[in-house]
């Protein structure tokens, strides 16, 4: 299967610090269709990045659903409005979203304003090559070794222990 | 999709636990959460109906540590079982790098087995994967009720690759649990390619 990479991370944490600074946001973050957090700027140590990554990721999709059933292909901005803090969602191309918490709803405009013109920047920054001569993936990672010592952690904890004695099957 | 970040150097796989409703994926999940020491293990998010049962999904992650030089992490999630959230059921799918599929062991939950299974097949197949040499372990589930499936029933109806990995399991003690996770995360690894 596929691997999706990113390279220029520390690009995009760039672009979302610019964002939050501009719009005096709480957080930004770039999240990926899979719920995976690519990077992110701000406060972030209060907010469960992972789980909001997953769960934005989830929330996305399933708009992407209800559009289809009401003729749309998808719906490309989504804002949340609670009593002190927002949160802005919009697709950045096909795979990734951008998510910005923010507290004055003032600041909508704002928001709006800078999430649109970052859109392509961030595009840029997560679907290109990596700026740098540096080596590429392929030869940073090198599979035989990632393989046999991922194995031997999952082995150690993911620990199977004497309840866990059911016979499985081949392999 | 496994997502490689070389910046922030990490991997991160997803494993789906899907099957019929009411067959033990969340039980599984609960029992993993609780069995894995604090530092592995992130906070598990239920997304659950007033009857406890799925709405739309649980999940956690799970940090296993470094790797030549990369973080590996897991990404564990169950999907709702009942019939009608088939279209949650696609957005929580898509993007797996590996399935536990979870059967209900119960002569009578046969159907709704095979149901599930068959849907799943299908909903691999429209995303473009090959459900074939897809990473997936089958658990029996439930091995402590009666009357029992015998092992190989799933596999024999639905004509499966006789190499699949298959487990049996009693979640919501513990039993066979742990070790479908070893073997669906193994079939990952294996599995993993840069390409």
């Amino acid at each position: 299967m596929a691997t999706r990479r990113f390279s220029n991370t520390r690009r995009t944490g760039e672009i979302l610090k610019g964002i939050v600074k501009e719009t005096n946001a709480v957080t930004a973050l770039l999240i990926s269709r899979e719920g995976v957090c690519i990077s992110s700027a701000g406060q972030t140590d209060s907010l469960n990045a992972t789980a909001l990554a997953a769960l934005v990721a989830g929330m996305f999709a399933a708009t992407r659903e209800v559009a289809n059933i009401v003729g749309e292909e998808h719906f490309s901005i989504l804002l949340q409005q609670g009593e002190k803090r927002n949160i802005h969602i919009s697709l950045i191309g096909h795979r990734s979203m951008l998510v910005v918490v923010f507290e004055d709803n003032k600041r909508i405009g704002r928001v709006r304003l800078a999430t649109r013109k970052a859109a392509r920047k961030l595009l840029d920054s997560i679907e290109k090559p990596p700026e740098k001569k540096e080596p590429s993936g392929r030869e940073e990672i090198s599979m035989p070794d990632f393989r046999e010592y991922a194995l031997n952690l999952v082995d150690q904890i993911f620990n199977v222990g004497k309840e866990d004695d059911a016979p499985s099957g081949p392999r | 999709m496994p997502h490689l970040d070389l910046d922030e150097r990490q991997v991160v796989f997803k494993i789906v636990y899907y099957g019929p409703g009411l067959s033990g994926k969340t039980t599984n999940l609960r029992f993993i959460h609780r069995t894995l020491a604090e530092r592995y293990r992130g906070d598990m998010l239920e997304l659950d109906t007033e009857e406890e049962r799925t709405l739309f999904f649980d999940f956690f992650p799970v940090s296993l540590g470094d790797v030549e030089g990369f973080s590996l992490r897991f990404h564990l999630y169950t999907i709702p079982g009942q019939v009608f959230y088939e279209a949650s059921r696609r957005i929580i799918l898509q993007g797996a790098d590996g399935i536990v599929f979870v059967a209900d062991s119960q002569t009578d939950r046969l159907e709704d087995n095979l149901e599930s299974f068959r849907m799943m097949q299908a909903n691999l197949t429209s995303f473009g994967y090959d459900s074939e040499g897809f990473p997936m372990v089958l658990q029996y589930n439930k091995r402590d009720l009666s009357p029992l499936l015998e092992p190989g029933t799933i596999e024999r109806e639905l004509d499966l690759d006789p190499g699949l990995p298959v487990t049996e399991s009693v979640a919501t003690s513990g039993r066979g649990v742990m070790n479908t996770l070893k073997i669906v995360s193994k079939e990952v690894i294996r599995r993993f390619r840069l390409d």
